[in-house]
């Protein structure tokens, strides 16, 4: 029985194609989970909206771009104080959010001069800052608001800024996804090759799909400086507008997030024929692995020892302590896709853990495809999970710890199971060597809190 | 002394006050017992409030979403309702209640909501004679108000659709607004030393969920259908925040005869005082001795710290209107002088509402009052200079403001997330008002030792 219906799927049965428990000897190919298609409405699924993907994942993490959203005032509000990407700036990017205010005559009567008139006053606002994004949402785009057409009557008009549109609504696709994609492909074609980098060294690379969640691209960035390689673009991580402009003079694409930033490196690849190295950030052998495959790629294999030897006498007995204590815990991660895949066997080869089930929101056949590669037998493997089946895995395989967003942490505390941040993160960063630790060190600690132990006791029962 | 009310000049928002008007009434389904709203739009109008939720309260409450896609877009929607609403009552046995809330998409969209109801209760009644699920049509389009009027609308809708005559109960209706489960606990416990038995709408106090040892507790509200239904054979509805339940009072005033109060927020001594006389009017119910007491010990902490630590200090306030309007109050019983107040939307009626209006009499410093204002009217003000503030009242998505500016900060309203637990504790009645001076001193006295200002003040006062 290697798809899967749960019990609380017995009257929309569809669900059965996005469920999956891996078994011994069974060809792979014949079972991957539909993933990537339509939500069924009113399941309490996981799912956000693609506008979400554009700017809350992707732009929103520049650190010098003002983010104006064309729309009515919740998609601005829901998209501040939510993420965990810090900048090297005193955090901009976290501090502002700007909104057209969309009203209800604008709507009727059309929005483009709602637009332009708080696109002027938000440069207004921020003399110093030169770069924008502008995303239209739901309403916005029904209308039709002609946003690039406002947009280049106001770059004219000004003459010292840059912007760009983003035309994803919340509708379009099924999931974030959509605006990952529409992100990519419109920078690629409107704003890659704009701008011409400095090139401080011969190796370069662009970071590709690393949003510097809790100073991930900081750690990141470290081990590329002491190889001597510089970074072009990192895309978005602490990243700024016009480095991203200058993506196309990079020697090497090294690419961590594949679902939501595989399509600008492929088209890199295309038009300027800029090899994509996949790499594993996350994960404390994984990181060995990235290093030495990218000083293979530039013959600076000596270098990247180093910063290997360097990091492994730094962490590794700590590494080592903790895999001591969770080697044999069982673990879900139920997140957006991606770190289903990075994370499943790191957890097993780092720190001894069992991922006995995942759940992806928004992942695509080809991350299934790889994390059931690289995932154990007999673990569930879901597309597109909601609540009740959450409780029905619960149930099923009584994990140890969840890695998922605090919203369902809250929940499956009730249930005496703690959980880890799998998407901001407890106490980050976890990528890299350090980040390994880190995220060791937090789920440790999650595990072996004393308030499970005592929240399990009824005192009735003790007297 | 003068009030000037003022509009915000720009057309563009920076740093919102509030969320939309789909988010309101999401909060107001997640009040009732067995309800599970259906957000009829793109999926992020209900996972980001979702998430909005579990910031504030540090809890799961389950919304679902329609999942409008570009098809649903292009030809409408009214299938995705269908679906939606089949999907949840067969995988939820106990559901009673599914609002149906539309965003903006699905209003410039034209969904017809009433229509597809009426569709699916017919198709329903022949499929599951059993089924008594209500569904009740919430209409938010996001490019009107704000989450203040979103919820008013949320809980107007429940009390049109479910509200219905029958015997006198003896009870009053409380309308409490969008107020924090600590609220709700010390307005009960008004009623419960006056004798008054409440029907609370919208009753929250259960979201301070526990961890059980036999897992069995979640976090949910707890006003039944029942309660709803009731609220038309009350004696009187108590509407704490105007703006926020105001017109279901005044609903059932008009349509069963149900006497309805909409006065101040019971934020601060004089406030709380004139919702305890209403009440005792409505009721006829004395005021208790005990209330007396409360209300002495709370002037009692008050007066330790107004003339000494709060006197002449300069606050700003944002939030909900009527919480606004009831700080107010507040800060000029105990002589703080609130020289800023910001309300987030665009709504007429605060210009004249009587409480601004009447402020004017009771202020002690000039009062500029700022509609449809956002967080950056108070941010420029504070950096060109145009304002000096002592402090700062609101709620946690102004907390850069605070800290990049240096200056102590108050959190109050929807959502606290950057303090643990506050949700927990009133804000309103006596003991809110002793709670806030008191969290308001404890804030200054921080700020005093971080910054080194004549901290050693503290020891004799």
């Amino acid at each position: 029985m290697p798809l899967k219906l749960f019990k609380c799927d017995e009257t929309i049965p569809e669900r059965e194609r996005h469920v999956y428990i891996k078994e011994e000897g069974e060809d792979l190919t014949q079972y991957l989970p539909a993933s990537n298609v339509n939500t069924i409405p009113g399941t309490l699924s996981e799912r956000g909206c693609s506008y979400c993907g554009a700017k809350l994942v992707i732009g929103g993490a520049l650190k010098d771009t003002i983010q104006l959203v064309h729309g009515p005032i919740g998609c601005t509000y829901n998209t501040w104080h939510t993420k965990r990407y810090p900048s090297d700036n005193n955090n901009f990017q976290l501090k502002y959010v700007w909104s057209s205010d969309m009203k209800e005559g604008n709507v009727v009567f059309g929005g483009q001069k709602r637009l332009r008139d708080s696109i002027m006053e938000a440069f207004k606002a921020f003399p110093d800052v030169k770069r924008m994004m502008v995303y239209v949402t739901c309403a916005t785009a029904l209308i039709g608001d002609d946003v690039k057409t406002t947009a280049r009557e106001v770059e004219e008009e000004l003459g010292d800024v840059d912007i760009f549109c983003i035309q994803c609504p919340g509708f379009a696709g099924v999931s974030q996804s959509m605006g990952h994609h529409v992100f990519n492909i419109d920078w690629m074609k409107e704003k890659i090759g704009t701008y011409e980098p400095e090139i401080k060294s011969e190796y370069t690379v662009n970071v590709i799909g690393d949003y510097n969640i809790q100073g991930d691209t900081f750690v990141v960035n470290d081990y590329l400086n002491r190889m001597g390689i510089q970074v072009i673009g990192h895309f978005t991580g602490n990243g700024t507008y016009d480095a991203l402009r200058g993506m196309h003079r990079a020697k090497l694409n090294l690419t961590n997030c594949a679902r939501s930033a595989g399509y600008i490196a492929n088209e890199l690849k295309k038009k300027y024929g800029i090899p994509r190295m996949d790499v594993d950030t996350w994960g404390y052998d994984y990181a060995k692995e990235g290093l030495r495959k990218l000083g293979a790629y530039f013959g600076i294999e000596d270098k990247a020892e180093q910063v290997i030897a360097e990091e492994d006498a730094k962490w590794g007995e700590k590494r080592k302590w903790y895999k001591e204590r969770l080697a044999g815990k069982k673990v879900c991660i139920w997140t957006g896709g991606p770190r289903l895949w990075h994370w499943t066997k790191a957890l097993e080869d780092d720190l001894g853990m069992e991922v006995v089930a995942m759940s992806s929101k928004f992942g695509h056949q080809e991350d299934f495809e790889k994390v059931i590669s690289r995932g154990r037998k007999g673990t569930i493997y879901i597309d597109d999970g909601n609540e009740l089946e959450f409780f029905e895995v619960l149930e099923m395989i009584k994990p140890d710890v969840v890695l998922t967003g605090p919203r369902v942490g809250e929940m499956v505390k009730k249930l005496q199971i703690p959980y880890v941040n799998g998407h901001g993160y407890h106490n980050g960063p976890y990528m890299g060597f350090e980040g390994s630790v880190n995220m060791a060190r937090d789920m440790y600690n999650a595990i072996n809190s004393p308030l499970w132990g005592l929240s399990k006791k009824d005192i009735r029962q003790e007297v | 002394m003068s009030v000037s009310i003022i509009k915000k000049e720009r057309t563009g928002v920076i740093n919102p006050i509030f969320n939309c008007q789909p988010c309101g009434a999401q909060y107001a389904s997640i009040g009732i017992k067995d309800c599970i709203a259906l957000v009829h739009g793109g999926q992020g109008c209900c996972t980001f409030v979702r998430l909005m939720f579990a910031q504030h309260y540090k809890e799961n409450f389950d919304i679902a979403s329609s999942s409008i896609h570009e098809d649903a877009a292009v030809f409408g929607g009214t299938q995705r309702i269908e679906d939606g609403v089949e999907t949840l009552i067969n995988r939820y046995p106990d559901l009673k209640v599914i609002p149906i809330i539309t965003t903006c998409s699905t209003e410039t969209i034209g969904d017809d909501v009433e229509g597809t109801i009426r569709k699916i209760n017919m198709s329903w009644k022949k499929k599951h004679p059993d089924c008594k699920v209500k569904l009740i049509p919430m209409h938010t389009p996001s490019y009107t108000g704000s989450q203040v009027s979103g919820y008013d609308v949320g809980v107007l809708s429940l009390v049109t659709e479910l509200a219905k005559k029958g015997e006198p109960n003896g009870k009053l209706n409380i309308f409490t607004g969008w107020i924090n489960p600590g609220d709700v606990a010390e307005v009960k416990s008004i009623l419960s030393q006056m004798g008054v038995e409440g029907n609370i709408l919208l009753d929250v106090e259960s979201f301070d969920a526990p961890i059980m040892p036999d897992k069995s507790a979640l976090a949910y509200g707890s006003t039944t259908v029942e309660d709803i239904a009731d609220s038309a054979n009350s004696v009187g509805s108590v509407a704490v925040c105007k703006y926020e339940g105001g017109r279901a009072a005044t609903f059932l005033e008009e349509e069963f005869d149900v006497p309805a109060v909409l006065d101040s927020m019971p934020v601060g001594i004089e406030n709380t005082d004139k919702f305890i006389k209403n009440i005792s009017k409505l009721t006829g119910k004395e005021i208790p001795e005990s209330l007396v007491i409360e209300r002495g010990k709370a002037i009692d902490a008050m007066a330790d710290l107004a003339h000494m630590f709060f006197a002449n200090k300069k606050v700003a306030i944002y939030g909900d209107p009527d919480l606004v309007m009831a700080l107010a109050d507040f800060c000029i019983e105990c002589e703080l002088e609130p020289v800023l107040l910001l309300l987030g939307d665009d709504n007429k009626k605060y210009a004249k509402d009587p409480r601004l209006v009447d402020l004017e009499k009771r202020a002690n410093c000039n009062i500029e009052v700022i509609c449809n204002s956002d967080l950056w009217e108070l941010e420029r003000r504070i950096k060109d200079k145009s304002i000096e503030l002592d402090l700062i009242m609101g709620h946690s998505k102004g907390r850069y403001i605070a800290i990049d500016n240096n200056i102590p900060m108050v959190r109050v309203g929807f959502p606290t997330f950057d303090r643990a637990g506050l949700w927990k504790h009133p804000i309103v009645g006596y003991k809110g008002a002793e709670f806030l001076a008191e969290t308001i001193a404890n804030t200054l006295f921080t700020d005093m030792e971080n910054k080194h200002n004549k901290e050693w003040l503290l020891n004799v006062w």
